[in-house]
């Protein structure tokens, strides 16, 4: 059954009924606990990705291979990170991936893509949590380009770890990032203070407040100080 | 993924929200005002709307009929539809100053708006209410307000953050199911066992063919943060159908029958049986007579079903015999439905009856359900780390990449 699944991603562009996939999707299902099944199925999906199926084919395979993949198919996934078509869904698979090799491919990527497809990486970067992703960030801080800068910047925020905030209060912020920069560091200063580390949490309010902040972020900080204060 | 989400939100619960808090509403020129304006300018709310078709028509004209709003723009990917609310504002206040955009960035940057209403399809809800919280403005957010489960812990903590007023729209948990609340907030059922709720379907993938885009359309801006695909009109139909002609069929933009209704009937449930602060531990699927059905229990013991056979929607059950202490049954702050305790909220700086921290939870109710039949297997969930228990395969359901440039 899987074998006509497969053959039908050959052809499988907008428009073909998306049932004739329903046997790769019951596999994902069925393999559960099933490593060496799961591994079969991974490595066949992913080698569908070195060939010339439609786009829609290789949508399909990275909506797939979210669930289940591993290591195996990260080379196979990080080769698309830079494709502008397919970029995209090659994060679907790789972003939540808990294997390391998928933050290594990420960070990997970050030099090798630019504009848009930048900005992407640097999201799933943050939404991985990656810690060693902390110094590439920070160095796209202060990137030519604003809209990489912030997207570094709310990446940060979402790591939102004591390096993370380092990195934030290290940076210049331009007009363009200022507002972004201050969001990061709101939720890095959230996180220090849930985790029960109010002195830097409380530091981190304090230097939001003498950098002349909007009125917005002066009142959050505000509201900050006063939480690490116990008040 | 970072699993800290809800230890944050247990710190802004704290700081969030006071009387004291910040933006209240801009003080606008009486010159600007309407014929026939009532209120005084210091208590006029300026607001947005973001997603003017069809629900957002709807919210815009509720809106546009309290005396208390002054809108003065409209964002929408299509320009007709766009041009039309604009057309409905100017034509309530017989000008033509309402300005029309097609990239919702421009709208939220605006100082002078107080509050925006956000009626897109589901899968921008999270990306434009953290956004606008982040701008300083209120919000009012249809439902279902989420599109993944690591969504709504961030849009919480953006409105407990920066002190904003974000209230959901299911307007049908307060104003539908008062028979079932009464009965269970009364006591007369004694201690609540378990409520059963009837929604579904989840929604499909889609793979329609492509058709031309309307002239008149932003496709890109339409699927935004959505995987790519070609347009087709049932993809983005905002019809009520989730039978495959509109985007509540599909799963990039909608969680189907599960979430749209689930944000109606859960939200009702979770209400009635007074659960609506918590999130299940424990969501466990099983069968009888071949029918698949799920049973997902609270910290407090108190069970939801879904779909379980031979029980109706919304059927409680109680403890036979006992009786319980009445408690006060929470309500909108004033007369007027759901859209004036929203604006009273924004003026009083208080929490509306469907604060975005209670949405999310309902939300999150359908969501962890559709990973469920979606896995098919029972999973146990710690809603302090944002995490389920032992399946790291579940946990990859929590989110999807946003395809870029978009970022939460």
């Amino acid at each position: 059954m899987n074998e006509a699944a497969f053959d039908a991603l050959k052809t499988y562009d907008w428009g073909v009924e998306p049932n004739v996939l329903q046997p790769l999707t019951d596999a994902v299902v069925t393999t559960h606990g099933n490593a060496a099944a799961r591994l079969e199925l991974e490595i066949q999906l992913a080698a569908v990705l070195k060939t010339d199926v439609p786009r829609a084919a290789k949508d399909a395979v990275c909506r797939l291979l979210k669930p289940i993949g591993t290591a195996a198919s990260v080379p196979t996934l990080a080769a698309l990170l830079a494709d502008e078509k397919l970029s995209h869904m090659a994060r679907y698979a790789l972003e939540l991936m808990p294997a390391p090799e998928a933050g290594e491919a990420l960070r990997a990527a970050l030099p090798k893509v630019g504009g848009k497809l930048k900005i992407g990486v640097i999201s799933s970067l943050g939404v991985r949590g990656d810690a060693a992703g902390v110094a590439p960030l920070q160095a796209l801080l202060a990137d030519g380009d604003p809209a990489i800068a912030r997207a570094a910047a709310y990446a940060l925020g979402a790591i939102g770890s004591p390096e993370a905030n380092a990195a934030l209060a290290a940076a210049k912020a331009s007009p363009a990032t200022r507002a972004a920069m201050a969001d990061a560091s709101l939720a890095c200063a959230e996180e220090l203070l849930a985790t029960d580390r109010k002195p830097a949490a409380k530091a981190t309010y304090q230097r939001l407040l003498g950098g002349k902040p909007s009125k917005l972020v002066e009142q959050a900080a505000a509201r900050g100080v006063k939480a690490c204060e116990g008040r | 993924m970072k699993n800290h989400q809800t230890t944050r939100r247990d710190f802004l619960k704290t700081t969030g929200l006071t009387t004291a808090a910040i933006g209240f509403p801009t003080i606008i020129a009486s010159s600007v005002l309407g014929r026939g304006a009532t209120p005084p300018p210091s208590e006029r709310i300026v607001m947005g709307g973001i997603g003017l078709g069809n629900m957002g028509g709807g919210d815009l004209g509720n809106f546009l009929n309290n005396p208390g709003v002054q809108y003065v723009a409209v964002c929408d990917v299509r320009k007709n539809v766009c041009n039309g609310a604009k057309g409905t504002v100017d034509g309530k206040y017989n000008n033509k100053d309402c300005t029309a955009y097609g990239d919702f960035r421009e709208l939220l940057a605006r100082p002078d708006i107080d509050a925006v209403h956000v009626a897109t399809p589901d899968h921008w809800h999270a990306i434009m209410v953290i956004e606008a919280c982040r701008n300083g403005k209120d919000v009012y957010c249809q439902k279902p307000e989420t599109r993944t489960m690591r969504e709504g812990p961030l849009m919480v903590e953006a409105a407990r953050r920066y002190g904003r007023v974000v209230s959901g729209g299911s307007q049908r948990v307060f104003e539908d199911y008062r028979q079932v609340v009464n009965k269970c907030w009364s006591g007369e059922l004694g201690p609540i066992k378990s409520i059963n709720v009837e929604v579904g379907p989840l929604s499909q993938p889609c793979n329609l063919p492509p058709e031309d885009v309307p002239a008149d359309m932003d496709w890109e801006m339409w699927l935004g943060p959505a995987a790519w695909a070609p347009y087709n009109s049932k993809r983005c139909d905002g019809n009520f159908g989730t039978g495959g002609n509109s985007w509540r069929s599909y799963l990039d933009y909608s969680g189907g029958g599960m979430t749209d209704w689930g944000a109606h009937h859960f939200g009702g449930a979770t209400f009635a049986v007074d659960v609506r602060e918590l999130q299940p531990t424990e969501i466990s699927l099983e069968e009888d007579g071949g029918k698949k059905f799920l049973t997902l229990k609270y910290p407090n013991g108190v069970l939801l079903t879904h779909n379980k056979p031979g029980k109706g929607n919304l059927e409680v059950e109680g403890t036979p015999g006992e009786k319980r202490a009445p408690k006060p049954i929470p309500g909108y702050s004033v007369k007027g439905g759901i859209y004036a305790d929203f604006l009273n909220c924004v003026k009083t700086r208080g929490r509306p009856f469907r604060d975005i921290e209670l949405a999310v939870n309902t939300v999150a109710v359908s969501h962890l359900s559709t990973i469920a039949y979606t896995l098919g297997r029972s999973l146990k969930w710690d809603a302090a780390k944002q995490q389920f228990t032992g399946d790291e395969e579940a946990n990859r359901y929590l989110d999807r990449a946003r395809r870029e440039p978009w970022q939460l």
